[in-house]
């Protein structure tokens, strides 16, 4: 189980994004790779875009000497743009989102949303 | 039921249609497949060309050159459509596009010196490297109808030729008393009617495009930023008796995305707000017709966005209306950043020209 916690629903940029997550629930030998990201996503009538502002990728030696029980911290500042958008044809959406990937093929994702700026529409 | 496999992955609206990884799969053995019959198609014919020469297999020529190509083609296309389809499966999307952004550091270091421009947002340079005589910056036009003018003259140009090719063919035969009727009686009159009509349509565009003088905006401030007010200078060439003038600062979303086969953009007014309103006047050549005003930028309002496949573009557009002259509308692109702190401002943000007096 993956469980995403300490931030806040929004930020302004240049702020700092901090937040932890802890897995619990999970045989530490069965995980491959932990991928933790920051992200903005597009939604809407156009295809969907992607731009990573903050990915860190954990494998082998980096998950197994950790514990992770323990709540993992995270930091990054935020950057001036693209901030949060609600319109007809497009949305921006931020994004936290961790992935697990398991040694039998299988991915788990947690996500949660946040909003950076003033949403403007 | 889901399907186990399948050639391609098939996307019913926002989600796919079947097990996403059977539709990857197919994507991935389609190009393996393409991949193989270019190696070995390459292989064979230059295999018999380097070792068996005196079997003659493929004779070097147009035949052979055309294998070559057709089959690097086959190994280009099939080897780059199997790589991505396999990072697809092997690796997130963040993954990818961490891959694929390698400079993300030093980007985002650039960002923070002031040389490059806020994450997802266009670059300044295309705006902010034409000097205005009036203001800091003269701005680019859009003019998509520069490239149709183009292309619609090349085409009444091959077509004109071939009519005046046909005609003299005919003539000829007529002369030498070897008159072609079907030539002279259907094909030449379809020919000289067809370019007599594109030939008029193409004057009255190209009249159209250039009768009426070229329109320059220029502004004292880029980027664009809420909250700040700008000063803007429109000049207006021709020889015009103008009923009506307007600039009128525009947002739009844009979209881009698939249907079926076909690639498909849809646009969206988010805001319109009048900066400039002119009545009658009238303009000739050597005294064009010169506009200075104020705008204010309102705070709250979306930056400029760009991404592959959406965008949020803002525009100046000039609406004119001149005496036997249809209506025409000309843009002028801008770019807003988000308002930030005065110490993250770009560089070309301090050259600011005090505005005439």
């Amino acid at each position: 189980m993956i469980e995403l916690l300490g931030f806040q629903p929004g930020y302004m940029p240049n702020d700092e994004l901090r937040f932890q997550f802890t897995i619990r629930d999970l045989d530490i030998e069965s995980i491959s790779a932990i991928e933790a990201s920051v992200v903005w996503v597009t939604d809407g009538k156009g295809s969907e875009d992607l731009g990573v502002h903050y990915f860190q990728r954990l494998t082998g030696e980096a998950i197994s000497g950790r514990d992770w029980s323990e709540s993992q911290t995270l930091s990054t500042i935020l950057p001036e743009s693209p901030l949060s958008y609600e319109g007809r044809l497009l949305k921006i959406r931020w994004l936290i989102r961790v992935r697990i990937y398991l040694n039998d093929g299988n991915e788990l994702v947690t996500q949660e949303p946040f909003s950076l700026g003033t949403k403007t529409s | 039921m889901k399907p186990f496999f399948r050639l391609y992955g098939k996307k019913r609206g926002h989600r796919l249609a079947g097990w996403w990884l059977a539709g990857r799969v197919g994507e991935a053995f389609w190009f393996a497949t393409l991949f193989s019959v270019g190696v070995l198609t390459l292989s064979i014919v230059l295999g018999l060309q380097l070792f068996s020469p005196d079997t003659n297999a493929y004779r070097i020529g147009h035949g052979f050159w055309l294998l070559v190509l057709i089959s690097s083609l086959f190994i280009g296309i099939g080897s780059v459509g199997f790589i991505y389809r396999v990072l697809s499966v092997a690796y997130s999307a963040e993954y990818r596009s961490a891959i694929a952004n390698r400079g993300l550091i030093r980007k985002a270091e650039r960002r923070t010196k002031g040389k490059a421009p806020p994450s997802a947002i266009p670059s300044l340079q295309a705006f902010t490297d034409s000097p205005g005589v009036r203001l800091s910056f003269r701005l680019p036009e859009n003019r998509p109808e520069t490239r149709q003018l183009v292309l619609a003259s090349l085409f009444v140009l091959a077509w004109d030729a071939l009519a005046v090719l046909i005609t003299g063919f005919a003539l000829g035969g007529l002369l030498r008393g070897k008159a072609d009727w079907f030539l002279t009686l259907v094909a030449v009159p379809f020919f000289l009617y067809v370019g007599f009509r594109v030939s008029r349509w193409f004057f009255l565009e190209f009249r159209r495009a250039t009768g009426i003088g070229p329109t320059t905006i220029e502004i004292d401030e880029l980027p664009l930023i809420g909250g700040n007010e700008y000063h803007l200078s429109l000049v207006q060439y021709g020889k015009l008796a103008m009923k009506k003038l307007s600039i009128t600062l525009v947002c739009e979303e844009v979209a881009t995305y698939h249907f079926g086969t076909d690639t498909r953009t849809e646009r969206h007014e988010v805001y319109r707000q009048p900066v400039l309103e002119q009545g009658r006047c009238r303009i000739d050549w050597g005294r064009p017709l010169e506009l200075t005003c104020n705008f204010m930028l309102p705070k709250q309002l979306m930056h400029s966005f760009q991404s592959p496949h959406n965008s949020i573009t803002w525009k100046f557009t000039v609406e004119g209306e001149a005496s036997r002259w249809p209506l025409y509308c000309r843009s002028f692109p801008v770019v807003v950043y988000p308002t930030v702190s005065k110490a993250s401002q770009p560089v070309e943000h301090l050259n600011r020209t005090a505005p005439p007096s």
